[in-house]
């Protein structure tokens, strides 16, 4: 059997697995028959409300949408710009982590959340989105590039070494291109973070839009099928930015991947 | 004058762990050395001391009467764990010597190709280590090694890792090679059989902290004939320095 075949075999089943989730659900919610779960048809008939009509204040969904975008990219973008290059020095200089381990990871532990009244104290508008995003995004970014300067083969290192390779040859040649697919995958895992941290953001930045935002207007009033839309939209917007990331980490590495002489 | 190429005088300590005990020799220019020891001596260490990756604790290891350098001197290492570089495409990996040293990307390409015809790859520049099978990629070690062409070539264990059928043919092409570019070779095993075959000169080492026991002088005509009497006499007894019983 092709790839393409393969390919389509599995987007097919998958089909089927929601095809089959959305039965169940139909089923468990008639079952139910209460407002609070809603069926697939009204979590549908919410969406479409919410897409032409917008929410209780009119705000459309794609602006709730951009706007959380918007702010996810920032944070996501603020965490990768410390995280990687705080990462990689640690790493090629261990001292420098070993010797502020007991104010980094500490920080590690602490929920975003339970920064969200420091935030309100020390940051106004946009800066308290970007931070909370960061919060959650930075660790996983950081911690993955920092390990995986450790991981580097160290007969690498050394086939450059005996050549006469100077330090930063070895780092740009050798360190660099070792560490990017791990540093990737710590990427991909901090903008699945950011965006679990968006409706904490949201909580207080202040502004009445943002898919998170609108989750808590609703929350409010008790409408379940809102909600739920808006659950579903972080869910599958997180899912398509993660198969963007992993069809661009295939086409950049693509030395990693199997491929057998034909 | 210094006459020898290389001039060896060391021991190697790792904490109050005796590693190689005054092992002292000279190599000189153009010759096959094996040195040969039992598993776990301290073969990696000593190869890694020659190249100037590892200092020894006591005494140095003088290349042309200076203390050997890799900023300083040409030499190349055949490492025993695979070592090609997983993001290189072949060409790219064999450019990479030339190009630490110095040369333009054109000439370097140009020595690349060439090393890898050597080596009996051409058709095979652009693909990665992925691509090929074990023995293909140690061709490429030693291909990456020749292309500088070093003053110095150590191999540590090269064919180590490799199915038996693969080390024979690998020991074949490396005196094929050899004989076609007489590098200064300093060869070490753990396999009496592959000492025998590539040496001019071996050195026998003791088990750890290593010592040299004993050295021959190999003269039997190449391409040698494993099944030769001659080589059969000079394997056992060599075996018998090894403490292996057969």
């Amino acid at each position: 059997m092709d790839k393409r075949t393969n390919q389509l075999k599995t987007v097919a089943y998958n089909l089927l697995s929601v095809a089959i989730v959305a039965l169940l659900w139909t089923m468990f919610a008639a079952w139910q028959n209460s407002p609070y779960f809603p069926s697939p048809a009204e979590i549908w008939k919410a969406f479409v409300g919410l897409a032409t009509k917008g929410d209780i204040e009119g705000v459309s969904l794609s602006a709730h949408i951009w706007a959380s975008l918007v702010r996810i990219f920032a944070g996501f973008v603020a965490a990768c710009v410390l995280g990687i290059p705080l990462g990689l020095a640690m790493g090629l200089w261990p001292k420098l982590y070993n010797r502020t381990r007991a104010i980094l990871e500490p920080i590690r532990f602490i929920p975003p959340i339970a920064w969200i009244p420091m935030a309100i104290v020390l940051l106004v508008g946009f800066g308290r989105y970007v931070f909370l995003i960061w919060l959650g995004a930075f660790f996983p970014i950081f911690i993955t590039t920092l390990l995986s300067v450790t991981r580097v083969n160290p007969v690498h290192v050394n086939v450059a070494k005996v050549f006469g390779a100077k330090r930063s040859y070895i780092i740009r040649k050798i360190v660099i291109p070792s560490v990017l697919p791990d540093i990737a995958t710590g990427m991909r895992v901090g903008l699945g973070i950011a965006w679990m941290c968006i409706v904490a953001a949201e909580m207080i930045g202040g502004e009445m839009v943002g898919i998170g935002r609108l989750i808590l207007k609703y929350a409010e009033l008790l409408r379940m099928g809102e909600i739920i839309v808006g659950m579903l939209v972080i869910g599958i917007i997180g899912f398509i930015m993660n198969e963007i990331f992993i069809m661009v980490e295939n086409r950049l590495f693509r030395w990693r991947s199997e491929v057998s002489i034909d | 004058m210094h006459d020898h190429l290389l001039d060896v005088n060391i021991t190697k300590r790792f904490g109050n762990m005796d590693v190689l005990t005054d092992i002292r020799f000279q190599v000189e220019p153009n010759e096959f050395l094996v040195i040969v020891g039992p598993t776990g001596c301290g073969k990696t260490t000593l190869s890694n001391v020659l190249s100037g990756i590892d200092t020894a604790t006591v005494g140095a290891v003088k290349m042309h009467g200076d203390k050997v350098d890799p900023h300083k001197h040409n030499l190349s290492y055949i490492f025993q764990e695979p070592s090609c570089i997983p993001w290189y495409t072949m060409l790219e990996d064999v450019t990479m010597g030339p190009i630490i040293k110095g040369q333009s990307k054109e000439q370097a390409e140009a020595r690349g190709r060439e090393v890898i015809k050597l080596v009996g790859l051409e058709g095979y520049e652009d693909y990665y280590p992925r691509q090929i099978s074990g023995g293909m990629k140690q061709r490429v070690a030693i291909a990456r090694a020749y292309a500088t062409n070093p003053d110095l070539l150590i191999m540590d264990e090269p064919f180590g890792h490799l199915d038996a059928q693969t080390r024979y043919l690998m020991q074949i092409e490396i005196m094929r090679i050899w004989e076609q570019d007489r590098k200064t070779v300093v060869f070490i095993t753990n396999n009496i059989e592959e000492a025998v075959y590539l040496a001019s000169r071996i050195l026998v080492l003791s088990k750890l902290p290593a010592t040299i026991k004993c050295e021959y002088v190999i003269d039997i005509p190449r391409p040698r004939d494993l099944t030769d009497p001659k080589f059969l006499k000079i394997r056992a007894e060599i075996t018998r320095e090894c403490e292996i019983v057969e």
